[in-house]
């Protein structure tokens, strides 16, 4: 079996007096959609923001790409290839869609600020070349009639698409999506779930997703992991998760399709 | 030659009553920031209206005790207004044009108090309206029956004391106690919040701004007595923000403790390192350098909140 | 109707990025900037040039500069004529203390902005922990402390004893030619010659900078400084990339006032007050606009110009200007009414200030006489 592009090690966070994840360890194939549900305040962001480096665990660390990393800390993250969304939207307000994609080209980005300002044709040109990848992200994700509208003043589903082609501009490794279709209508969760599917299909994307729509996860996901009170109380394939009693018992209730 | 700890006691007694002074304008700023997140510039400007407007009445003439009363009904009533037509309408908008809306209202008083009264300096001296013992220019024995130890005092600056101390105890229990005070500090927790239980946020506002007023007519007045009042009341009020800073933008005992560290600081700093750093006038940007090493180990002030971002 | 952009279609992305999509902006600016340097230069009036055109300039270099700090990145700043201050010695100390032949007036200008943008990094560093009003107290103390420091060190006033250094004829000099082929170098016009070209340099390589990653940049981090890190930008290389800019530009603007407009270098025209002028400047003119910086400036430069004309003209009857016009007192003190309630309004109604309002115009122009 092949090394698995994320291990998670023994992971423990709390903030102050209480801990929002304990000791919680799991794996990510390379190239698989893997969901993290469980009930609201289960750590599921907290552990998506351990991740990519916003929170720092006290204990325990995590492997990807094949190093490990006592502390993640953003640069890092980023430097090492993992992109993500957030649940409460963090677009730049300020300004419009394709600049809006277009910060996720930073890291690529070779010129320095001395050549943009004097507009230098090594400057033009590799503005010219990012804003090609980023058109073919957008026709990817149907956002053209957009491009140039004020972030701040889309609709919130719209919003969310163009937070997921920022973090998809960065070509990334890996993808972690907190929330992705919430507050969507069934159409606006079919087409998200598309653009991820195809997504992870066409770039060979690692996905990891937070989600309360069951029907979704069963859906889209080759994995499940399921938190609950900061621990870790599932992990398998969205059958084995459903058929858990613990899961059951803690979440799902009555199991249903 | 041995070191001088009399003089020093009383350095740092100096230091901490004119420190006071600079926590009576800080507590203006604070309470406007803790209910409403506004960072109010003009508080320095408020100063230098309310202590000309009370000045000029009693250069003509009217009693000590009316003219307080007038100038603090004056201030009210900015308050009420500056609520209704500034405050107001830019409620939906991001703090950093409220606070370019402070930075406006406080050009606004600069001209208009200028404009109203004129741009002379007055002096005001408290002894002349009262003939009150504490009010005598010169400076008193505090202590004098210990053997070694003879610290010498100004009066005035007990006397500020006194009432900056007084002042800070009443506006103590107003928060705690009164039904305003409880509004106001739900509404400095949480805006909607506070709507949602009903608190009329902008009578609660009003409120504040006149409050800030009346203390901007006292901390002036007090002020008045040692600079003057002119515009350069601002100037020395400006030394008031690395107090806030110091003390955190949301917190009232930050505030004071804040005063009291740049006063004894400043007063430190100029008495026994300024030979050292070159010559007089460091006191200029001496408190602000005092700010700056401060919040850089602790961003948000010694009391204030952390800014959490949640995301 | 003839101001449109129907029928003029961009082919590649070179050209989706101009600064001036429509033809006829491109052709009015291009020959605009040509009169705008030649004109005054050649036939400007003493007046003119040195009681607007070459004022404005400095002013709106500096609020350009704050601009790009404030407005573009989110990085408070009251500092900018400590800054202003260190360009402007900076300039008089090399042109001092270096032979003729090394070193001309705009040259010095251009690396004493380098000593002002250093110092903005300096004080900049703060910024890296602190953020959001708190780091007034940053800029304030960078504002008091060079104030402090060129009023305690008269080694870089040429321990002049009037504390004010009026500058001689031979520091406009070109490595030592008091005339170049009969032009007065310390004439007005040469110096509006300076001054315009270094502010459409300087603009030109502001705009290119806003509408690069750099400037996406400095949005970013104003917008949601978390969010940026996660993309990998570099949140305290930026603030302080911004100082750096920013502080140059203030820098450069600051010896443009004290070389090319009042022709004195003093102390006293870098007080704090400065610092919430070029403020207010910014404010009216628009967060985050580089025309409005320029619009503002010049509203909160001429406002008590035009006032005082003003006072004049409905006075004429009585005798002028000694007659009975309003004084100078009246007329700041008015002024600053005036600007109090200007702001506030402005806020009110266009938070973007003049800079926004100008946006508007122009897209209503485009679509004329259509509403939308």
């Amino acid at each position: 079996m092949a090394e698995p592009i994320l291990q998670i090690n023994n992971i423990s966070l709390s903030f102050g007096g209480v801990k929002a994840i304990e000791n919680i360890s799991f794996n990510v194939a390379d190239g698989e959609v893997c969901a993290v549900v469980g009930p609201n305040g289960a750590g599921k962001s907290s552990m998506l923001n351990v991740i990519n480096g916003i929170y720092t665990a006290q204990e325990g660390n995590i492997t990807f790409d094949g190093t490990t990393h006592a502390k993640m800390t953003t640069s890092v993250a980023a430097k090492a290839g993992i992109a993500r969304t957030f649940q409460n939207i963090a677009l730049f307000k300020g300004m419009n869609v394709v600049e809006n994609i277009m910060t996720g080209r930073n890291m690529m980005t070779k010129t320095n600020w001395m050549a943009q300002g004097l507009n230098l044709p090594s400057a033009k040109r590799e503005e010219a070349e990012h804003r090609e990848a980023v058109e073919k992200i957008i026709s990817f994700l149907q956002i053209e009639a957009i491009r140039k509208t004020q972030a701040a003043s889309l609709p919130y589903g719209l919003q969310k698409r163009v937070e997921l082609a920022r973090a998809l501009a960065a070509e990334p490794r890996m993808l972690l999506l907190d929330e992705p279709m919430a507050g969507m209508n069934l159409e606006e969760k079919q087409d998200m779930s598309c653009f991820i599917l195809e997504a992870n299909r066409e770039y060979a994307l690692t996905t990891v997703l937070i989600e309360h729509d069951i029907g979704v996860v069963m859906d889209i996901s080759d994995h499940v992991v399921v938190l609950d009170y900061g621990k870790k109380i599932g992990d398998g394939t969205p059958d084995e998760v459903v058929n858990n009693q613990d899961v059951i018992n803690a979440y799902l209730g009555v199991s249903h399709d | 030659m041995e070191f001088d700890w009399v003089y020093f006691i009383e350095v740092i007694l100096g230091g901490l009553m004119s420190g006071v002074m600079y926590s009576l304008v800080a507590i203006g700023f604070v309470l406007v920031y803790k209910s409403s997140s506004i960072f109010n510039f003009s508080q320095g400007t408020m100063l230098l209206v309310a202590s000309l407007t009370f000045v000029r009445m009693t250069e003509g003439g009217v009693n000590f005790w009316l003219a307080m009363v007038l100038a603090m009904g004056i201030m009210v009533i900015m308050g009420i207004l500056t609520e209704r037509w500034v405050i107001r309408p830019l409620a939906n908008q991001d703090l950093l044009s409220l606070f370019m809306a402070t930075v406006g209202l406080a050009t606004f008083h600069e001209g208009m108090a200028q404009y109203v009264w004129d741009a002379d300096v007055h002096g005001l001296q408290l002894s002349k309206f009262f003939d009150l013992d504490i009010l005598r220019p010169d400076p008193i024995m505090i202590v004098d029956h210990v053997a070694w130890l003879d610290i010498l005092l100004p009066r005035f600056d007990i006397f500020v004391s006194i009432v900056a101390g007084s002042m800070i105890i009443a506006l103590a229990i107003f928060f705690q106690k009164s039904r305003t005070g409880v509004s106001l500090r739900a509404v400095s927790d949480n805006h909607m919040a506070a709507l949602a239980v009903g608190i009329p946020l902008s009578r609660v506002w009003a409120i504040v701004w006149s409050v800030t007023g009346v203390i901007a007519l006292i901390s002036g007045l007090l002020w008045a007595e040692r600079v003057s009042v002119s515009f350069t009341l601002i100037e020395a009020v400006m030394k008031a923000l690395p107090v806030i800073l110091i003390g955190g933008l949301t917190s009232i005992p930050g505030a004071i403790i804040g005063g009291l560290v740049i006063g004894v600081g400043e007063k430190v700093g100029e008495i026994y390192f300024a030979d050292a750093l070159g010559g007089q006038g460091i006191e200029l940007w001496f408190a602000y350098f005092m700010a700056l090493m401060f919040l850089v180990f602790r961003p948000q002030g010694m009391f204030g909140e952390k800014i959490i971002e949640r995301v | 109707m003839w101001y449109r952009e129907a029928g003029q279609f961009v082919t590649n992305y070179y050209q989706d990025r101009r600064i001036f999509p429509l033809r006829f902006d491109r052709w009015f600016v291009a020959i605009g900037l040509i009169l705008l340097v030649a004109l005054p230069t050649l036939y400007g009036s003493e007046y003119w040039l040195s009681a607007h055109m070459i004022p404005l300039c400095a002013v709106g270099l500096a609020t350009l500069g704050l601009n790009l700090l404030t407005g573009y990145t989110g990085q408070l700043s009251l500092g900018t004529a400590g800054f202003m201050c260190i360009g402007a010695f900076g300039t008089f100390n090399l042109i001092l203390r270096l032979p003729d032949w090394l070193i001309n007036w705009p040259t010095a200008m251009l690396i004493s902005g380098i000593f002002a943008g250093l110092v903005g990094i300096v004080f900049g560093l703060p910024a890296i922990r602190i953020r959001g009003f708190y780091l007034l107290v940053s800029t304030l103390c960078a504002q008091y402390f060079v104030w402090w420091f060129f009023n305690q060190y008269k080694y870089f006033l040429d321990y002049t004893p009037s504390g004010v250094v009026a500058l001689p004829e031979k520091y406009y000099d070109y490595f030592g030619l008091s005339e170049l082929m009969g032009w007065d170098m310390q004439s007005y016009n040469n110096r509006w010659f300076i001054a315009i070209l270094f502010v459409i340099g300087l603009t030109y390589f502001a705009k290119n900078l806003i509408r690069s990653s750099t400037g996406r940049n400095f949005m970013a981090v104003r917008d949601m400084d978390i969010a940026a890190s996660t993309i990998g930008i570099s949140v305290p290389k930026t603030k302080l990339l911004a100082f750096f800019v920013s502080c140059y530009y203030c820098g450069i603007a600051g010896a443009l006032y004290s070389f090319a407009y009042i022709g004195n270098v003093d102390l006293m025209i870098y007080e704090v007050d400065r610092s919430f002028t070029i403020m207010f400047m910014m404010i009216i003119g628009g967060l985050g606009s580089i025309t409005g910086s320029f619009l503002g400036a010049i509203f909160v430069y001429e406002f008590p110009i035009a006032f005082t004309v003003l006072g004049d003209y409905v006075f004429a009857g009585a005798g002028g200007h000694a007659g009975g016009g309003f004084d100078s007192a009246a007329v700041e003190n008015v002024s600053n009414m005036a600007y109090g309630i200007f702001i506030i309004a402005l806020l009110i109604r266009e938070p973007g200030g003049f800079g926004a309002l100008w946006g508007n115009y122009k897209q209503k122009l485009r679509t004329w006489p259509f509403p939308h």
